[in-house]
């Protein structure tokens, strides 16, 4: 079961709180929908009509009794269902204070900007998180609304241009949690995934002390050729002003452009080269570089760790 | 046996094609009988153009990774798909049986206004052009999902024409739905037949009633929040532009003002064929028809303030969930009454199994995993895993299609023989039958489990992640046999209107009034309607020694 | 009830939802327009009081034409038509000098959410009013050439009751652009 994701594989308290009344509500409803079918069927077979008999049956028009009794029972499953929501959701969502936020996440037409206050790390499309630990996430969009879902750890939530959300995010175990933008969000939407990557502390820490320093630009090769081409083809535009992703460390990523491809050497070449063909429309637009240019870019991305 | 004469509300008889035939007939026609049945046969095309989308959709998700069909073509798919579904079949659909059997059913010539009637009907016709003809723009129809939702719909994101022309065809056809509104409701106060008083009402008029009501008060909230859309599409007004001081969730609290109604629109007028078909086929009247018709107008009013459980998501605060999320959930109580006191109408009856009983047995238990489901994402912390997931996907196709669309099916099949004259073939009416509950169940069943796994919807393409291409596969085989018993469908109807046995005025046996006429009936409706004591005067005309109390 | 008095009222209705959801933009939007043009500082509520009054006067005009009806006096008739249709059109005309001096300082529905929500609102309105000063008309000429000798019209109460409508509308609309700006 634990290659399913989603609320077969809950991997926060958050999420094990909502799996736990998901499986309460989803097992009483089958319950009804099981009493209501065996009552059908042995009505339709008990009753149904056999050919030789023409008379009408008896004629019954209701009985308030009857009536009290299926507005009663229901009323009653009503109210548990609802007492168990409320439980529940104080439980994944209790309100967060005054709190400064440990992770900002802000969506953009079809990526996701992430920004760590405290720490000053700023990164795309990958969150790393400490396991075992709540972080509060601060959630806004530039463009269009967004969603922020990874099934496994939780609750979703809207990005929403003029309109700031929070959330607690936690992971109990170390993984790579699958995740992606839930609300349609234009073209692209299909490939706005996420991942989150929890790890234990200590790792953690040693990502965050990395991605606090700036590589030393490359001084040698094809990446110090790759350097230059980088500031004079204008990727700069972009890629230093939050229009397009922060590469700074592009090469400690899993995947490119939200998930449309793994992170490969080979893989970045065939992105640059024509982005179009791996997520079309989307707004990384296809810079013409020659086949030498190209290399070099990449020889020059890949050295930044 | 004593008959009493019509309410002498129209003196001379209406304009109608038995008098000129040919095509200007029915184009200029404003008999009721004639439009619901205009209604009957855009909706079926509409249907067929639908469910094509659907197709190619689920083309392109047969198998991950699939390049059939591009990003911004199956963008532009769903947004069809939904808003042709709902807008231009489920809705037209009922609204058009209502036409064609309110006034049939409580004894009058035609509705109150034929010429609103009329005008209600090309609204709806001109709305549907409107939409359709956004394909042939130079960048295609629209793409933002059948709520639009601001601020993707907005100019700066969409610069295409699309939501434009699909605003517009909207507003149209809203206009036309708030006539029709107007139309039944004074229909059914000022035209009833005496004797035939509100507690006496068939089910389906008292659900077209509530409907009618629903479609008045809530058509114009969807009505001034597209005017602003346009406003800010074309006018550069900023209503729902963040950017400069508008509100993205506004709009979201407008559309679902309606939209949530919106749904018991498409599933009240159904209940009522419901209602219909259940006690004539299991030959007892209605249980508790009081709770049934008192149940509705309950459902109709809590309808109105449980919008924004379709905004969990939208992070608003736990208390404004909690609120609509009991809410919701309280719906689920009315509703049950309804389902227990069909199941309690077959109770020691003597079923029938003809073709609409079928479907309407069916409907019972498919809208019931519907309704269930509904329940379940109407608990904030299951939606904020469901939401935007197959799992809603699942849910709205068991209500619309396994409630609303089972009801027309039993509803088309029960009053074809009133409509045509010729009795609909049973052979194929069971062929239809059980490639339509096998083909339902195969598509949409699974949806439910990728929706918890986590499959998003609305995505043109999905990585390869465990057991997902299976389930997909499986839901692409159930809507090809759907597909299928569409083609066995529309062929039963073909061929039955060719070739149906003759029907009679009363093949059905059934009670209310629009039985008590010839089949199918002549301009004026009724020469004499019978006396009405009760709730199924038909009934009481076969059964002078036992009459309903 | 007639069934042509019975549609207009429920249509009525129906509109009053649909002017609710435009009184609600305003009204959501009221606090949150902080810079630029505001109700406050850019409308002139005397003047638009004073026209303001000439579409309440229509309300009484129209009415005094009912009463007319009744009593079979088509003269008076369509005397009080023609002066309900004399203020609305004032009315009107006021609430043009109030958009050409807006849009004259660059205040127009793509300025800013003030612009958008009071043009969008006093525009609908305006809409509804001149749709009723066209039924109106056609009222007066089918009165001057002879038709409504009463005691009693459709025609006549329905438009009369739409026009209620329309004024009714006004003054919930004066007092949540205006009366709430400066009060
Ligand atoms: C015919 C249409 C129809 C109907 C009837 C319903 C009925 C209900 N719906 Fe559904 N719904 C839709 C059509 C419909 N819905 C559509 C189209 C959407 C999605 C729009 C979109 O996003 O595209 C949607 C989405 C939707 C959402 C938002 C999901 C999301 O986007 O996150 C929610 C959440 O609360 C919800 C809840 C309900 C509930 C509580 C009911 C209730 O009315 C159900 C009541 C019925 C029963 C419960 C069954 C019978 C009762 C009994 C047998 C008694 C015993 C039962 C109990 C005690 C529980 N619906
Ligand atoms: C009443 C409403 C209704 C109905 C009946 C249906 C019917 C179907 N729906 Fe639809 N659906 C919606 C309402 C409805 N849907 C809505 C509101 C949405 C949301 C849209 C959005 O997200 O914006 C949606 C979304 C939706 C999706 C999700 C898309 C996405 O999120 O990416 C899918 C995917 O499987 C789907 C599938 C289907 C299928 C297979 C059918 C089938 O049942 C269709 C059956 C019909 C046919 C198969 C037609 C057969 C015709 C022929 C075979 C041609 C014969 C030709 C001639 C005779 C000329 N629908
Ligand atoms: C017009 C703005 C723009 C310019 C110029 C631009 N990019 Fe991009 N780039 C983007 C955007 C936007 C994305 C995100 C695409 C997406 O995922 O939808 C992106 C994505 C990328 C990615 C993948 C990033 C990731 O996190 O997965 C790489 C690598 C990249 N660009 C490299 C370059 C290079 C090299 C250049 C110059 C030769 C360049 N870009 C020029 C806008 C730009
Ligand atoms: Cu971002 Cu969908
Ligand atoms: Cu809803």
């Amino acid at each position: 079961m634990d290659k399913l994701g989603g609320v077969f594989n809950a991997s926060s308290p958050e999420m094990e709180a909502m799996v736990d009344l998901t499986l309460f509500i989803i097992i009483v409803a089958v319950a009804i929908l099981g009493i209501i079918t065996i009552a059908i069927t042995y009505i339709l077979i008990r009753y149904r009509r056999r050919s030789a008999d023409t008379a009408e049956p008896r004629q019954d028009f209701g009985s308030t009794k009857v009536e009290i009794v299926w507005t009663v029972i229901p009323a009653l499953i009503v109210g548990v269902f609802f007492f168990s929501t409320i439980k529940t959701m104080y439980a994944v969502n209790p309100p967060f204070g005054d709190r400064e936020p440990d992770l900002v996440i802000i969506g953009h037409q079809w990526w996701w900007e992430l920004f760590y206050p405290k720490s000053g790390v700023r990164t795309a499309n990958e969150v790393h998180i400490p396991i075992g630990k709540k972080l509060l996430v601060r959630l806004n969009s530039v463009d269009v609304i967004h969603d922020f879902w990874v099934p496994e750890l939780g609750p979703k939530i809207d990005l929403v241009p003029g309109h700031t959300n929070h959330i607690w995010l936690s992971a109990s175990k170390p993984g790579v949690y699958l995740g992606a933008c839930a609300e349609f969000c234009g073209v692209q939407h299909a490939n706005m995934r996420i991942r989150v990557i929890a790890e234990t502390q200590e790792d953690f820490d040693k990502w965050q002390e990395e991605h606090r320093k700036i590589p030393p630009t490359p001084t040698t090769g094809e990446a110090a050729l790759g350097a230059k081409l980088f500031q004079e083809k204008a990727c700069t535009n972009c890629h230093l002003t939050g229009v397009g992703p922060d590469l700074t460390h592009l090469s400690s990523r899993q995947t490119l452009a939200a998930g449309a491809l793994e992170n490969t050497p080979s893989n970045l070449v065939k992105w640059l080269k024509n982005p179009e063909k791996y997520k079309p429309s989307s707004y990384m637009p296809n810079m013409k570089l020659t086949d030498v240019e190209v290399n070099a870019i990449v020889a020059y991305l890949e050295a930044l760790k | 046996m004593s008959r009493i004469p019509l309410v002498p509300e129209i003196t001379e008889p209406l304009p109608s094609i038995r008098e000129s035939e040919g095509l200007l007939a029915w184009v200029a026609s404003i008999d009721h009988k004639q439009i619901g049945i205009m209604y009957l046969i855009a909706t079926l095309f509409f249907f067929l153009v639908g469910g094509i989308e659907a197709l190619l959709m689920r083309i392109q998700l047969v198998r991950p990774e699939n390049d059939f069909i591009s990003p911004e073509v199956f963008n532009q798919l769903f947004t069809m798909h939904g808003t042709t579904m709902i807008f231009f079949v489920v809705m037209p659909f009922l609204i058009g049986i209502g036409v064609y059997l309110v006034p049939l059913m409580i004894g009058a010539r035609d509705m109150a206004f034929p010429r609103l009637n009329a005008l209600s009907y090309w609204l709806f016709v001109l709305g549907g052009l409107l939409l359709y003809f956004s394909f042939f723009t130079q960048s295609g129809a629209p793409d933002v999902g059948w709520f639009a939702y601001t601020p993707l719909s907005e100019k700066p994101f969409t610069l295409n024409k699309g939501p434009t022309y699909w605003v517009l065809g909207l507003l149209a056809t809203g206009i036309g739905s708030v006539a029709s509104g107007l139309n039944n409701i004074v229909t059914i106060i000022t035209l009833r037949t005496p004797g035939l008083t509100m507690r006496r009402l068939p089910l389906f008029v008292w659900m077209i009633l509530v409907t009618s009501f629903l479609l008045i008060f809530v058509m114009p909230i969807i009505t001034s929040a597209f005017a602003m859309l346009l406003l800010d599409r074309l006018l550069g007004a900023t209503f729902f532009m963040p950017a400069t001081g508008g509100s993205a969730i506004l709009y979201q609290h407008f559309f679902w003002g309606f939209g949530h109604p919106e749904v018991y629109i498409l599933i009240l007028p159904a209940f009522g064929i419901i209602s219909e078909v259940i006690p004539v086929f299991s030959r007892k009247p209605i249980y508790g028809y009081e709770f049934v018709a008192g149940s509705t107008v309950a459902i109709g009013l809590l309808s109105l303030g449980v919008w924004a459980h379709h905004m969990f998501a939208v992070g608003l605060g736990n208390v404004f969930n909690a609120f609509f999320a009991i809410a919701s959930m309280l719906i689920a109580i009315p509703t049950g009454i309804k389902v227990l006191n069909w199941t309690a109408t077959m109770w020691g009856g003597k079923i029938h199994f003809a073709t609409p009983m079928l479907f309407a047995v069916t409907f019972l238990i498919e809208f019931v995993v519907g309704g269930l489901s509904g329940v379940a994402i109407a608990s904030p912390p299951i939606d904020w895993q469901a939401t935007d997931t197959y799992f809603i996907v699942a849910h709205f196709h068991y209500t619309l299609f396994g409630g609303s669309l089972f009801a027309i099916f039993a509803g088309v099949y029960y009053w074809f023989p009133k409509m045509s004259g010729r009795m609909p073939s049973e052979r194929l009416g069971k062929w239809h039958f059980w490639l339509t509950v096998i083909g339902f169940n195969l598509t949409f069943l699974v949806q439910h489990l990728l929706g918890l796994m986590g499959m998003p919807r609305r995505v043109y393409t999905y990585h390869d992640l465990p057991y997902w291409g299976d389930m997909n596969l499986i839901s692409t085989v159930g809507s090809l046999i759907l597909g299928l018993s569409v083609i066995v469908f529309v062929w039963n109807i073909i061929a039955s209107l060719r070739s149906g046995i003759p029907a009679g005025n009363n093949p059905w046996n059934a009670w209310t009034l629009e039985w008590a006429t010839t089949s199918p009936p002549p301009v004026h409706n009724f020469d004499l309607v019978p006396p009405v004591h009760g709730r199924r005067p038909l009934w009481d005309l076969a059964h002078p020694d036992m009459p309903d109390k | 009830m007639n069934k042509n008095k019975m549609l207009v009222s429920f249509f009525i209705v129906s509109e009053s939802i649909f002017f609710l959801m435009l009184i609600l933009a305003y009204v959501n939007f009221h606090r949150s327009v902080t810079e630029g043009p505001t109700a406050a500082n850019s409308l002139n509520p005397i003047k638009t009081g004073v026209f303001s009054l000439f579409l309440l006067a229509s309300s009484l005009t129209i009415w005094f034409a009912g009463i007319s009806l009744k009593k079979k006096n088509h003269k008076m008739l369509c005397t009080w038509l023609l002066l309900t249709i004399l203020l609305g059109v004032t009315f009107l005309f006021g609430q043009g000098l109030e958009w050409v001096g807006l849009i004259k300082q660059n205040i127009t529905i793509s300025r800013n959410v003030f612009g958008t929500t009071f043009f969008t609102l006093t525009g609908f309105h305006g809409f509804h009013v001149t749709v009723g000063l066209i039924m109106l008309l056609i009222l007066l000429g089918l009165a001057l050439a002879g038709d409504f000798k009463g005691p009693e019209s459709d025609a006549v109460e329905s438009v009369s009751i739409y026009w209620h409508f329309v004024d009714g509308v006004w003054i919930v609309v004066f007092s949540v652009i205006y009366l709430w700006a400066f009060l």
